[in-house]
């Protein structure tokens, strides 16, 4: 906070080096630009899921070096070294809880942001690019969690891998080629665990700086879409502006979502299952949650087979994404409003309640291979 | 109202819980169920008061009476008390009675028209059925429950106070009224709170593993350091020492008794040397 210095009054230390800086960079001009946003129709909580994402990603960084400090990639060391951050480590087992729940909180968010801004239609134009970075982003919050899934090196971590390349294999012409990249060979491994540790480490974490990066500067070009309802004279007088009232609204937002991930990692602490071996023996394997309603569809005996299972995980998934990615371009009707874009509300929730019975069966479905 | 109602206490007990969790107790069940109820009670009329007061003025165009947030607390808190015991005994016995009839239904399709359903289809064809009957229900029970506290809350509207102006004027009553009058003091005592929590949340919570692997084996953290009792050290020493004289003393009788016996012995050697060579004579 700027202190007003009294007229006639030499400008105290703080104020000086703001100078220094403001005269050399234009910090005025910046902290104006980007502290006071006008934001039609006034602040929302329904505007904080992107503040937060970036939050927790920021928090992802943090708590995945400090883990970088112990852990080791190689086969014969991962699981021990994860091992050694649970149990020897102090509050080890907290970073480590903390980290697995916070990739969960990731795919949460992302999936609230994007269902945000479709229903909202803010993704019609002039905010397509926005969008379409968007989605990329997406697939890199899903490639995080892919990879860094493995890096414990136990049980679960090693099958679930093996079975989403095994998936990946299924895609015509460059499957084969993308299952050996990520492999490192014909089966999985040591070079499997060092690219999936360089990826998720280095590759990914840069992709996510630079594109999210980008999709700020688009959207600061294009300005907030604002609500889908209301006057213009309704908006014009609950205009906010992003500096204090957004800001407020973000950092409670992230308090909130903080300490829910906090609380997770208290009530559910990461607990390694057995080590990796080349025989799962009684495990069954399964990925991720959020990837638990596709591998429950793939069950579905109209999936079965090779033809079957390329649809099932390659084909139909692919197509929903590229029509999310063509979405902006095929609705072009500048109605924001949900309630006259029934279309749009039926789909998204017909999505929604897909997904949630498709992971609820797959819960269900743990029972009978027991 | 309701909704930014739970959404406004929600961060304030979420960081309770919290802290009772780093205390080792559970804010689900027990004692840390019971904290967190009683710490609710004025965190929820708080956020009801704020949250009925931007409402009345913000949709109604209407100024409640003071008190707003204490009074409805209490009504909605009985009502609900009476009503969501009810909801959940009709929302469980809904489903009860669903998963019957599913289980039922499915099993005689697998009976008489597709014997060889398989697992997951099964599943999902049952959990779309009874699913589909229990979310409705529990939709309908809560549309009810929230229109018994609008019931609740129409008293208060009748009573309030009508106000007039433009949407611009009345945008800037209900946000003036949220400004905080000294905001510097209200930023610092909030910083103050976070760095407070902060501190007693690292103290409170362990540095170890509170689920360990069962098969890890903890590295040893060095040879555990005695504590020494000066007195009890010196009784052991003394005994010891009184234990090694008697062996000493033991040791010189049986020495001095050797000597003795050897001296006879000697004195005995030259008399029986000068009998043997008369016997050999």
């Amino acid at each position: 906070m700027q202190q007003d210095s009294q007229p006639g009054n030499q400008p105290n230390p703080f104020e000086k080096i703001v100078e220094f800086v403001d005269e050399r960079v234009g910090l005025k001009t910046i902290q104006a630009k980007m502290l006071n946003e006008p934001i039609p129709g006034g602040s929302r909580w329904a505007y904080a899921f992107g503040s937060v994402l970036l939050f927790i990603f920021i928090l992802q960084v943090v708590t995945g070096i400090l883990l970088m400090f112990y852990y080791v990639p190689s086969t014969d060391h991962a699981y021990d070294s994860t091992q050694y951050i649970i149990h020897e480590v102090d509050y080890g087992w907290f970073l480590l809880s903390y980290h697995f729940w916070g990739s969960s909180a990731m795919v949460v968010m992302v999936f609230a942001h994007m269902s945000q801004v479709f229903l909202w239609g803010a993704y019609k134009k002039p905010r397509e690019l926005i969008w379409l970075v968007g989605l990329a982003l997406f697939g890199i919050v899903m490639g995080f969690g892919f990879t860094g899934y493995l890096l414990p090196w136990d049980q679960r971590a090693y099958w679930a891998t093996v079975v989403g390349v095994e998936i990946m294999d299924k895609t015509p012409i460059v499957g084969d080629f993308m299952a050996r990249f990520l492999k490192g060979g014909p089966t999985p491994g040591q070079m499997t665990l060092s690219r999936f540790f360089v990826i998720h480490v280095m590759v990914l974490p840069a992709a996510l700086a630079g594109l999210a990066g980008l999709h700020i500067f688009l959207f600061r070009k294009a300005g907030p879409a604002g609500p889908f309802r209301g006057t213009p004279e309704e908006l014009k007088a609950k205009t906010d502006y992003f500096f204090p009232r957004q800001i407020w609204k973000d950092i409670v937002a992230m308090a909130t979502v903080f300490l829910i991930i906090c609380s997770l990692a208290f009530i559910e602490p990461v607990v390694l299952l057995q080590q990796a071996t080349p025989d799962p023996g009684d495990y069954h394997p399964e990925p991720e949650w959020y990837f638990l309603f596709l591998f429950q569809l793939l069950r579905l005996k109209m999936f079965g087979g090779e033809l079957g299972q390329f649809l099932g995980a390659i084909a139909i998934p692919g197509a929903f994404m590229a029509f999310l990615a063509a979405l902006p371009f095929i609705d072009t009707n500048p109605e924001r409003n949900l309630f006259k874009r029934p279309v749009a509300l039926i789909g998204w929730i017909v999505i929604m309640v897909f997904i949630l019975v498709f992971t609820l069966s797959a819960i269900i479905n743990r029972e009978f291979l027991h | 109202m309701f909704w930014p109602t739970f959404w406004t206490g929600f961060p304030i007990k979420l960081a309770f819980g919290l802290l009772l969790l780093a205390a080792h107790m559970h804010p689900w069940e027990g004692e840390g169920l019971f904290l967190l109820l009683l710490l609710s009670i004025p965190i929820d009329i708080w956020a009801l008061g704020l949250c009925a007061r931007t409402v009345f003025i913000d949709r109604l165009k209407v100024d409640p009476q003071p008190g707003i947030g204490a009074n409805l607390w209490l009504r909605w808190a009985v009502f609900s008390a009476m009503a969501l015991p009810l909801i959940k005994i009709i929302v469980s016995g809904a489903t009860e009675m669903a998963k019957s009839v599913t289980t039922n239904m499915v099993h005689a399709i697998k009976e008489s028209i597709y014997p060889t359903l398989p697992v997951a289809e099964q599943i999902t064809l049952e959990l779309v059925m009874w699913g589909s009957v229990a979310t409705g229900v529990l939709i309908l029970c809560l549309l009810a429950w929230l229109y018994g506290l609008g019931w609740l809350t129409q008293p208060f509207v009748k009573n309030a106070k009508s106000l007039e102006g433009t949407e611009e004027e009345r945008a800037s009553f209900w946000d003036g009224l949220r400004i905080p009058a000294d905001q510097p003091l209200l930023l610092t005592a909030f910083t103050g709170a976070g760095v407070v929590l902060v501190f007693v949340f690292w103290a409170l919570l362990p540095s170890t593993t509170p689920h360990p692997h069962e098969e890890y084996e903890f590295i040893s953290k060095g040879p555990k350091e005695e504590k020494v009792e000066p007195k009890k050290v010196l009784k052991e020493a003394e005994k010891v020492l009184a234990k090694a004289e008697l062996v000493v003393k033991k040791l010189e009788e049986e020495k001095s008794g050797e000597s003795k016996d050897s001296k006879d012995q000697k004195g005995q050697e030259p008399a029986a040397k000068e009998m043997q060579p008369e016997k050999k004579k």
